[in-house]
Formats: C-alpha cells, sequence, structure tokens
C-alpha cells in the first residue's frame, strides 16, 4: 500500500504520523513545495528573528527517517490523475499512488490594488519562502507598510517593529483585529502596539500605488487621497487555498476542493484535508482533519465530527486572549461583561446558551467554554457566574480515570 | 500507561497536592517550609475547586488517550509519548500560542502568570523519578497512580 500525502503542514504532517501508527509497513511519500516543516504560526518569530528556520519546524528532526516516509521536498504537484491514479510534480515526475491526501493549504491573497502583485516588494507571509523574501527586503527597509490588521497583520507589524522598523497598518474595519476582538479588546491591543511605535490607519484601504522604475512600490495611496510612502508591502488580506493541483482535473473543487465527513474527495481514494478543503483555517482543525483522512485512508471508517472552526488565541506583548464564536450580539441576546485593570472578559448568551466568549488578559483554565459553545450545553442555570465555570460544574471520571462530562 | 486517578468522594480540599505541585516545580532550592507561597513563579499543575456544596473537585491532567491538547500544539511543543503515554510539554519549543488552554476540554491549563510564555502542565514527575509529589503528599489517598490501558 502506498499512501501519498502533498503537502507537509499540520494535516499534512498529522495524517503522515497517523498513517504510520496505523499501517507500520505502508510506504508513506510526502510531497511539499516547502523544502523545510515549518508552522505557518511562527513566521513571524523568523521575522523577528526571534528562531531561525530550524526553530520552525513543529516535528523532530529525523521526523521523516524515523517514520519511514519519502519525503520530496522543494517540489509542487501539477496534476492528479485520478483515473490511473498518478501525480505528477512540476517536473514531470509521476508517482504513482493507491490513496492520495490533498493538504496543499493555501496562499496569500494579493488583493489586485495598484500594482500590488507586480511589484518586487510586496508580499504575504503565509510560508517560510515569503518570510525569507520579506526578511531579504526588510535588510535595507524602513518604512513598511502592511494591509490588513488581522492575526497575520499585527504578526509581521510585531516582527518589523522588533526589527525597529518604521511600521504603518492600514485596517479597512473602524478597529483592529475586527473578527476576533470587538472594539474594547482591540483597543487594548492598539495601545500596545502604538507604545512600541505602530502606527494604524483605521476606516482605510488601499486604492492605487506609485511604482518606481526598479519595480518597487514607493507610495501607496488609500482611498483619501492620503499618501503613504514606503519601502516594503506586506499585504494581509486573507488567503486562498492552494488547488492548482486538481485544477482542469476530475476531482471537484470550486474555491475548495470539496469533502464529504470522511474526507473524501469525489474521486475514489483521493482525500483532501486542512485549508484546501475549506472547512476551516484552524490549526486544531487542520490536525484533526489530517487525523480523520488518515484513518479513513487505512480502512477505519472516521467521521470528521469536531467542526467547530469560530474559535482563535492571540498573545501580544505579554497579553493573551481567547476568543470563540462572532462575539456580536442578536436580539434577546444577554451581554455580560466583566472588566478590571488587568482583564476584559465578554459573554455572549443565546436561549441559554453560549454563543461567544472573550477573555483578555487572563484566559487560565478557559478551555471549558469552547466545549460548553460547541456541544451548545444550557447554561441558564449557572449564567450568573458565567466566567467562574470550570470542569467543576461538569465534573464526571470514567472507569479508565479519564474525566467525563456530566451535563 | 501511569495515570493519576482521583476518587473525588475522599477529597476535603486540603490543597496539600497543590503545594507538593507547587514545591516540586519551584525554580529555586529548598523545602517546602521556604517555599514562597505567593511567588508567582511557582505555580501549581493541579488544582481544587470548591463547590457551593462544599465539596471539592480535584482538577487534575488526566494525560488523555486523545490530547485535545496534543492536537492543537503548532509547534510540537506537547506530544503524547507512545511508550509511556504521558504528555509531555517541551518548554523551549513551545510559541507561547495557548491554543492547548483553549483546546483542553476539561479546563486544566494555563498560560504562566509571570511571562505569559509557558504552558503549566503536568509532567508526572519525570524529573523527580516518576512518582508524581501530588500523590505522595495527598493524606486521604484521593489521588493515587494506577496502570490503566492505553
Amino acid at each position: 500500500m502506498r499512501h501519498v500525502i502533498i503537502g507537509a503542514g499540520a494535516a499534512g504532517i498529522t495524517a503522515a504520523k497517523t498513517i504510520r501508527a496505523c499501517e507500520p509497513g505502508a510506504e508513506i511519500v510526502m510531497i511539499s513545495a516547502d523544502t523545510h516543516v515549518h508552522s505557518r504560526c511562527m513566521l513571524h518569530k523568523y521575522l523577528s528573528h526571534e528562531r531561525d528556520e530550524r526553530r520552525l519546524s513543529f516535528v523532530p528532526e529525523d521526523f521523516f527517517e524515523e517514520q519511514k516516509i519519502t519525503w520530496i521536498s522543494g517540489k509542487r504537484a501539477s496534476h492528479v490523475w485520478t483515473k490511473t491514479h498518478n501525480v505528477q510534480l512540476e517536473d514531470d515526475t509521476v508517482i504513482s499512488y493507491d490513496k492520495l491526501l490533498i493538504a496543499t493549504g493555501a496562499d496569500s491573497f494579493i488583493p489586485p490594488v495598484g500594482d500590488f502583485r507586480k511589484a518586487r516588494n510586496v508580499f504575504g507571509l503565509r510560508h517560510l519562502e515569503d518570510a525569507k523574501q520579506i526578511d531579504e527586503v526588510a535588510e535595507t527597509a524602513e518604512r513598511v507598510l502592511i494591509v490588513g490588521s488581522g492575526l497575520v497583520g499585527l504578526d509581521a507589524a510585531y516582527a518589523l517593529l522588533e526589527r525597529g522598523k518604521d511600521v504603518t497598518v492600514v485596517e479597512m474595519a473602524d478597529r483592529i483585529l475586527p473578527i476576533q476582538l470587538d472594539e474594547t479588546a482591540g483597543k487594548t491591543y492598539q495601545k500596545l502596539f502604538e507604545e512600541a511605535g505602530c502606527k494604524f490607519l483605521l476606516g482605510r484601504k488601499a486604492s492605487n500605488t506609485v511604482m518606481d522604475q526598479t519595480g518597487s512600490i514607493r507610495k501607496v495611496i488609500l482611498d483619501d487621497g492620503r499618501e503613504i510612502s514606503c519601502d516594503l508591502v506586506i499585504v494581509a488580506a486573507g488567503v486562498r487555498s492552494a488547488i492548482s493541483c486538481v485544477e482542469s482535473g476530475e476531482i471537484a473543487a470550486d474555491r475548495f476542493i470539496q469533502v464529504d465527513e470522511y474526507m473524501r474527495t469525489n474521486c475514489p481514494d483521493v482525500y483532501a484535508a486542512g485549508d484546501v478543503a475549506g472547512l476551516s483555517g484552524i490549526w486544531p482543525n487542520a490536525m484533526k482533519q489530517g487525523q480523520t483522512a488518515a484513518y479513513n485512508m487505512c480502512g477505519r471508517k472516521v467521521q470528521y465530527l469536531d467542526r467547530y472552526a469560530m474559535k482563535n488565541t492571540m498573545n501580544f506583548y505579554g497579553v493573551t486572549t481567547l476568543s470563540l464564536g462572532k462575539g456580536a450580539a442578536e436580539e434577546g441576546d444577554e451581554v455580560v461583561i466583566c472588566e478590571d485593570s488587568r482583564s476584559y472578559k465578554k459573554a455572549v448568551i443565546r436561549d441559554g446558551k453560549l454563543d461567544s466568549i472573550l477573555l483578555q488578559g487572563n484566559m487560565d483554565y478557559s478551555g471549558v467554554y469552547q466545549y460548553l459553545i460547541k456541544n451548545q450545553v444550557d447554561i441558564s442555570e449557572k449564567k450568573d457566574r458565567i466566567f467562574a465555570l470550570s470542569f467543576g460544574d461538569f465534573y464526571g471520571i470514567a472507569p479508565d480515570g479519564q474525566y467525563d462530562y456530566q451535563i | 500507561m501511569k495515570r493519576i486517578m482521583i476518587d473525588q468522594a475522599k477529597c476535603d480540599g486540603c490543597k496539600s497536592c497543590s503545594i507538593a505541585c507547587m514545591q516540586a516545580h519551584r525554580t529555586d532550592e529548598g523545602t517546602v517550609y521556604d517555599l514562597d507561597l505567593t511567588d508567582i513563579h511557582n505555580e501549581s499543575r493541579n488544582h481544587i475547586i470548591e463547590m457551593e456544596d462544599g465539596t471539592y473537585r480535584p482538577i487534575f491532567c488526566r494525560h488523555c488517550d486523545q490530547p485535545e491538547c496534543v492536537m492543537s500544539c503548532m509547534s510540537g511543543a506537547l506530544t503524547k509519548d507512545p511508550a509511556t503515554g504521558h504528555v509531555l510539554y517541551d518548554g523551549t519549543k513551545c510559541g507561547s500560542c495557548f491554543m492547548c488552554v483553549m483546546n483542553c476540554p476539561y479546563g486544566v491549563l494555563k498560560a504562566d502568570t509571570a511571562t505569559r510564555t509557558k504552558v503549566i502542565k503536568c509532567d508526572f514527575c519525570i524529573d523527580a523519578g516518576g512518582e508524581p509529589s501530588c500523590v505522595k503528599a495527598c493524606p486521604k489517598n484521593a489521588v493515587f497512580v494506577e496502570e490503566v490501558v492505553l
């Protein structure tokens, strides 16, 4: 049995480990454009020079040898021939598979603003390759413009502020981290970033650019006509699934590769997991999808059930935040807010169940909240102490000693 | 694997387990008699919740069979040891994202209070010979080690 996995991110690596555990004798081949296994969530630590590429890895150094995986790195898959069960690489090498997992992830989306897509000094921050290119330009660049104040944008801002750069962040919304945070929680981080020297232009978007003869953008023009001079532009405006290897093929895909609850595509023996499957952009979900796909590739029928994806954490300048749910209250919802000098907590309760929670400053022991939201546990009796809930309120122990929710 | 079992009914909330854990993980030398309980660097990996009805609920890492913390770790810092079954944490690899805190369904994990860069996580006192200090300290036998099938 030969399992082929395209992609060496969270989904691909987890799938490989899972297959190896299920089938010690199976052949596993991994193909990746990445030449180093790296955690995309830590690219800013490379950019800030806190970690080198080796320390961005989330697997042991001898991972491929120890797991007996053949790793073809630095190569993209260009086409999947589902009828003949072959993967064609960009150099026309052909690799046959019995079972195939496509876990190619996603690439930064660069909007067609001015010359963003042509310029030499405009980058997304998604792959180690992006970080290396930014690093090179940052050697001489002083003024950095970041488009987008989501987690990637602020990661980039953090890293380049650490490098002493003059950083400006442009954000369309009227507050930073608009998907994860409300205004109060966003302000806390905005202040910390401003103290580190960052400038924010909120409620504005880039509308045009001025490029010099060398092909570098020197000015970005905003929608209010304001011109921002810059030596380096980082675009953090979202991602697009990396589906090029299935384009013009039989595998059904629109913006994402379509999968069923077993992570199967419409083609026999072909599975997809992680960002390319479009179910979630969150690391833990990618790992679970990779694990689920792998079980099914090994003949164990396992459904992907743990689908909750409106979750994130962040940690800037020592202030940690947990954000679960959309945070937007609807009519009839109960909104509970608790604030002191060190923390901000906000819960949205809908029909006696927790819909969203935001914990900033102190997120100790907060893992229970995801369970309560995911499983839509009725907390109407306990809602007056919503921020004091713990597993103690649902305490149960299984015979093997593991915890077991009693609801 | 060896698991710290919990007999919740026996727990009288004395917190000897928490003090023993703080002592086991303190950064400086000394005995429990000079352990500074107010030093935020001495954090316990376990905690006890006092319920309104006067009972106590010990919250201890289960080293789960399917650890959600490991399944959220983006740096490779959290791993399940296939030989011992223990969920281990390597602070040098940790990216301080705290997705593990978000993902532990039982609310066992927290960020370290002093620096918010490390996860406070039970290590089964492996460095101290693998007999958990909390278990040794419990006067009621409310926590004890048992071999369970992994």
